[in-house]
């Protein structure tokens, strides 16, 4: 975030210098891009919370410890001691501006809640489920980020019910249930994001759910999972295509739709390609995979760049693939090496093309 | 007072979450302090957690039920659906305590003063032809132990269980049982010796 307001002041400069605007007006511009910038995240805001990121994993590995030297109630008062400072802590620091420490504290918190119930069922040999546990943690996170409208706290109860949905997809041996309610989670957690204004968790959650989805095609090995995502996110890269004013006011993800769009399409016809690896629909997938990726550049490459590079990945993720099923099996080594130099040089020159095409036209697009 | 509108939500929450982890602690606290003992052979399994640290896994004489000894059965069904198993147990001669029946859900009478009802669970699956037996979960399947030390224990256990050395008793793990069936570890008994007594707190 620093780095862009840093890039407009000096854009800015640059146009008073030049005389594109006059100085009244930039200095205008600079004081709304320094207003704007403390709203963000800046440098320290994001060492105080990788600071309680490594503070909290070292509660959690001194609970696992199990260490004699502390009694267990000294334990217990301890973690508790942790929980409400860090919440009323926090509490007292965002009231005097101080945002950044302030989510540093609460994830703090919320880890020693987390810890306490690892230490609790430590303490009384639980042996039931880890999942149970997580999804106590969960909760008790979601509500305290919604008690205290937290960003940090979003994003981690997005992260913990994403753990969750590992512990419970891949229990192979415990024959249970598939964790469907992953999906009503989710959605509770996406209306919570936007109370706690937290628009990093509603680009975590596209991306979980995403991962559901591979979960989902996975645990029942169908090739209708891989579809629907396919189809699912094609008609979201639509409609951020023909509607991006409306659509983004609705999900607000910084205009970020048509790339999660893009991530769950590829996602979800690479899923197809690898149920028909050597049958009839191998090549319509790919042939479908390339057509949208090459619209998908043309029609709203010029917004993003992120876009653009995925889809580029995309593109060469589908030659390697493409290339490796119904070419790979009757060439050698060397011709492989060859073909990939060819399609490699070729990409790189596509690239290249594009990427110096969406340049000069930005200008005038501003002008 | 708005201003101190976020402080407050703050103290609500702290003390909410901090009440749901002493409420844990109390419920099993009190099984601790209240349920009835029992006494159960067990063996080591294998050990390791990953958030809780080391522990020995345990697989009791009771983790295996004989079909034959579910009285409501249900006709007709070859496997188990998931659910609750109520495992009544009764004291052997050797001080161990022994499953005497079972049943699918909730018994279907009180126990009788010398008898025990543990509360278990059953995932789907489970053969329900005659002859097979069926795994259960009590919830007691795990011992905490300080780091390092879970291996030692368990290649003990191992030993003495083996036979290897036939003077010696095996390993026992005493546990109390709450008045819904909740069983709760209590001590981990060498023979008549106890290693590890659990406090209340």
């Amino acid at each position: 975030m620093a780095s862009y307001a840093t890039k407009v002041k000096n854009d800015i400069a640059r146009w008073v210098a030049s005389g594109l605007v006059d100085r009244a007006t930039g200095d205008a511009l600079v004081r709304d891009v320094e207003a704007n910038e403390r709203n963000g995240l800046n440098f320290g805001s994001i060492l105080a919370i990788m600071a309680a990121l490594l503070f909290a994993a070292a509660i959690l590995i001194l609970v696992a410890a199990n260490w004699e030297a502390i009694p267990r109630v000294a334990r217990v008062g301890a973690l508790f001691a942790v929980i409400f400072a860090g919440y009323v802590g926090g509490a007292v620091l965002k009231e005097r501006g101080h945002g950044g420490f302030a989510e540093a504290l609460w994830l703090i918190a919320a880890a020693a809640f987390g810890g306490s119930i690892a230490l609790v069922g430590q303490m009384y040999h639980f042996s039931g489920d880890e999942a149970a546990a997580v999804v106590t943690w969960c909760v008790g996170t979601a509500i305290a980020a919604a008690a205290l409208r937290s960003n940090a706290l979003t994003v981690a109860a997005v992260g913990i019910a994403d753990a969750w949905l590992v512990l419970k997809g891949f229990e192979i041996f415990r024959r249970s249930e598939f964790p469907h309610l992953f999906v009503a989670v989710m959605a509770v957690f996406w209306a919570l994001s936007f109370w706690t204004q937290s628009r990093a968790a509603r680009h975590l959650i596209v991306l979980s759910l995403i991962f559901y989805a591979v979960l989902l095609g996975i645990h029942y090995d169908t090739l209708e999972v891989g579809l629907v995502l396919a189809l699912v996110s094609a008609a979201l890269l639509a409609v951020a295509a023909l509607a991006p004013i409306p659509s983004e006011r609705l999900v607000q993800l910084g205009g970020r739709l048509p790339l999660h769009a893009l991530v769950g399409f590829l996602t979800g016809l690479g899923m197809i390609q690898i149920d028909r690896l050597d049958e009839q629909g191998f090549v319509m997938a790919a042939a479908v995979a390339l057509a949208v990726i090459a619209a998908v550049v043309i029609f709203l490459g010029r917004e993003s760049r992120a876009l653009r590079w995925i889809a580029y990945l995309g593109f060469a993720f589908e030659l390697a693939v493409v290339y490796l099923v119904t070419v790979g099996s009757m060439l050698g080594t060397a011709g492989f090496f060859f073909a990939a130099a060819i399609i490699l040089a070729g990409l790189a020159y596509a690239i290249i093309r594009i990427e110096r095409r969406m340049k000069p036209q930005s200008p005038q697009g501003a002008a | 007072m708005p201003r101190y509108k976020l402080v407050i939500a703050a103290v609500v929450l702290a003390l909410a979450q901090i009440g749901l982890l002493s409420w844990m602690i109390a419920g099993r606290a009190a099984i601790l302090r209240d349920g009835k003992e029992v006494l159960l052979k067990v063996e080591p399994i294998d050990p390791r957690d990953l958030l809780r640290g080391d522990y020995v896994r345990l697989g009791y004489d009771v983790s295996r039920i004989p079909v034959e000894m579910i009285a409501n059965l249900p006709k007709g069904e070859l496997t188990t659906a998931e659910g609750s198993i109520v495992v009544r147990l009764k004291k052997g001669t050797d001080g161990y305590w022994r499953e005497t029946s079972a049943w699918l859900g909730a018994a279907a009478a009180p126990a009788a003063a010398d008898e025990v009802d543990l509360l278990g669970h059953i995932s789907n699956g489970w053969n329900l032809a005659p002859g097979s037996t069926i795994g259960v979960d009590y919830g007691i399947e795990r011992f905490y132990v300080p780091e390092g030390e879970g291996l030692a224990i368990e290649e003990e256990m191992r030993k003495r269980n083996s036979g290897a050395e036939p003077e010696l008793r095996g390993f026992g793990i005493k546990v109390a049982v709450g008045s819904d069936g909740t069983g709760q570890i209590k001590a981990l008994m060498d023979g008549d010796t106890m290693l590890f007594e659990e406090p209340l707190y």
